[in-house]
């Protein structure tokens, strides 16, 4: 099933973010123990990022809020989640940051929480503190464990107002979206832009990509900076969501081989950032999972990766097997770091064909994207 | 023999090499971004160890992962023990999950390869 379409998505994905900037997806259901794995690799970047340990807190703090917003509602809809699956996305924009769950509520809650929210952006900061109090001692807001506290905590920790919107799905259930924005340094100091442009944009940027990623049925989306460190977060969110299976394990090895494929051939344009630039993200259709990776490649990268994909296709499973064997004990392939087993595994693995493309950027630039499936079915 | 213990770390497996007590095990994780230096220091404790090796050597190879870079170590490790077999017993066993098929080729694969009994534990 080789789709071009999602190559152009997948450049277009890419293109939304800008030079260390980056921005993670998780779409699907929430337990606990995925919660967990979200925030720890939404931290790690944050910590590498943000510099001052105040700013970093309030970040994690508003996740945690945030996420726990979306299993709240989950909680209470269980049975249509499958059918409309919630996001949690974490962004920064140049000093920015993002906080923004989507996540399917009843229409019925709507006004009340329409009027939380106004009520909420009304205040102040000192009278938002008083109301913070007041809440916590009288609990009146909200009629379902701390879901008022949670928006007074999120505008409290933002220092800024919540940005809200909702999505009618059916005559039952719409999207609620709800995004917090953390600026790491004051306003002053901050474009002349027209501030409550600029934060609606935000917001919408976020449900064009919730859009395309209900299109594609995409489960995680990761666009940014690739090193170890991610990959074992993005490793543990596979684990965490999935049943154990074969098709689970072998899910995470083709993760483990694309994403260290970045890591180690990504073109790094920014000395200053942890990690290679590039995105990652896995989509579903019924038992099929597709895997796509996009990186930076210089013109003569590309022509020894293109040639070294185009050997590997050209392969019959038989041949394959017997070139794997011999790269298994060539132990002379100049870098020790190269094992030139790669692309063989993904092809094994798959059981499949890899499919791959080279987006001219700049002169001696390539987006090159690499794209494997994984299925049920027995090899 | 100075035992080799080495602890699992999120992305490097649990290395037990223990002449003293007989007790041979790489176990859960191995998908380290650089596999040759995590492994060097392994190869080097098994060149030693083949100078004088015990009469008989059980490796057990208990993964769960193992990312391309890693079994290319994998199999110079086995081409050690291969070496060891020459003059004292040998035996891998090699432990994959029951689902796990990948696992499990991944062993037959390094048992058509090396010279060393293997015996293939299904858990």
């Amino acid at each position: 099933m080789f789709d071009n379409n999602l190559f152009d998505k997948a450049f277009n994905l890419f293109s939304r973010v800008e030079k260390q900037d980056f921005e993670y997806v998780y779409r699907g259901y929430f337990t606990h123990n995925i919660t967990k794995k979200i925030l720890v690799l939404a931290d790690t970047n944050i910590q590498k990022a943000v510099a001052r340990a105040t700013i970093q807190k309030r970040i994690y703090y508003i996740m945690v809020e945030g996420l726990q917003n979306i299993t709240r509602h989950q909680d209470e809809i269980n049975y249509e989640t499958e059918k409309y699956p919630g996001i949690f996305a974490i962004q920064k924009r140049k000093k920015k940051y993002f906080v923004t769950t989507g996540n399917l509520v009843l229409n019925e809650k709507i006004p009340s929480l329409k009027e939380k929210i106004a009520k909420i952006n009304s205040l102040e900061k000192d009278e938002l503190k008083k109301f913070h109090k007041e809440v916590l001692s009288t609990g009146v807001m909200s009629d379902k464990g701390g879901a008022g506290l949670g928006l007074i905590e999120m505008a409290r920790k933002s220092d800024n107002k919540l940005i809200s919107s909702f999505e009618l799905v059916n005559e039952e259930y719409s999207y609620f979206y709800l995004q917090t924005q953390i600026p790491t340094i004051s306003e002053d100091d901050e474009d002349e832009e027209d501030q409550d442009v600029s934060m609606r944009k935000y917001l919408i940027s976020i449900k064009k990509l919730h859009l395309s990623l209900n299109i594609e049925n995409i489960l995680l989306y990761f666009n940014g900076f690739f090193n170890q460190e991610n990959l074992l977060s993005l490793l543990a969110i596979i684990k965490g969501r999935m049943n154990m299976s074969i098709t689970t394990i072998r899910l995470s090895n083709v993760m483990v081989e694309m994403i260290q494929n970045i890591i180690k051939h990504g073109q790094q344009n920014d000395e200053s950032v942890d990690g290679v630039p590039g995105i990652f993200f896995l989509a579903q259709q019924d038992d099929c999972f597709t895997l796509t990776s996009g990186n930076f490649v210089k013109d003569t990268a590309k022509e020894v990766i293109q040639k070294r994909l185009e050997f590997v296709n050209s392969m019959t499973d038989e041949d394959l097997s017997e070139y794997y064997d011999k790269i298994l004990l060539d132990f002379e392939l100049g870098d020790a770091k190269k094992t030139g087993l790669g692309f063989s595994d993904l092809r094994i693995k798959s059981g499949k064909r890899l499919t791959y493309n080279f987006h001219k950027v700049e002169d001696e630039n390539y987006f090159y994207i690499l794209q494997t499936e994984v299925t049920n079915k027995k090899k | 023999m100075e035992p080799l213990i080495l602890k699992e770390t999120e992305d490097t497996p649990e290395i037990i090499f223990n002449p003293e007590e007989n007790i041979f095990k790489i176990s859960k994780i191995s998908v380290p971004e650089d596999a040759f230096q995590f492994y060097e220091p392994i190869l080097t404790w098994l060149k030693n160890y083949e100078k004088n090796p015990n009469p008989e050597t059980i490796v057990n190879f208990d993964l769960e992962y193992v990312n391309t870079a890693s079994s290319k170590q994998l199999i110079q490790i086995m081409l050690l023990l291969e070496k060891i077999a020459e003059k004292s017993k040998v035996t891998i066993k090699w432990y994959y999950e029951a689902i796990d098929e990948d696992m499990q080729s991944l062993g037959e694969r390094y048992n058509k390869l090396v010279k060393v009994n293997f015996e293939f534990i299904e858990i």
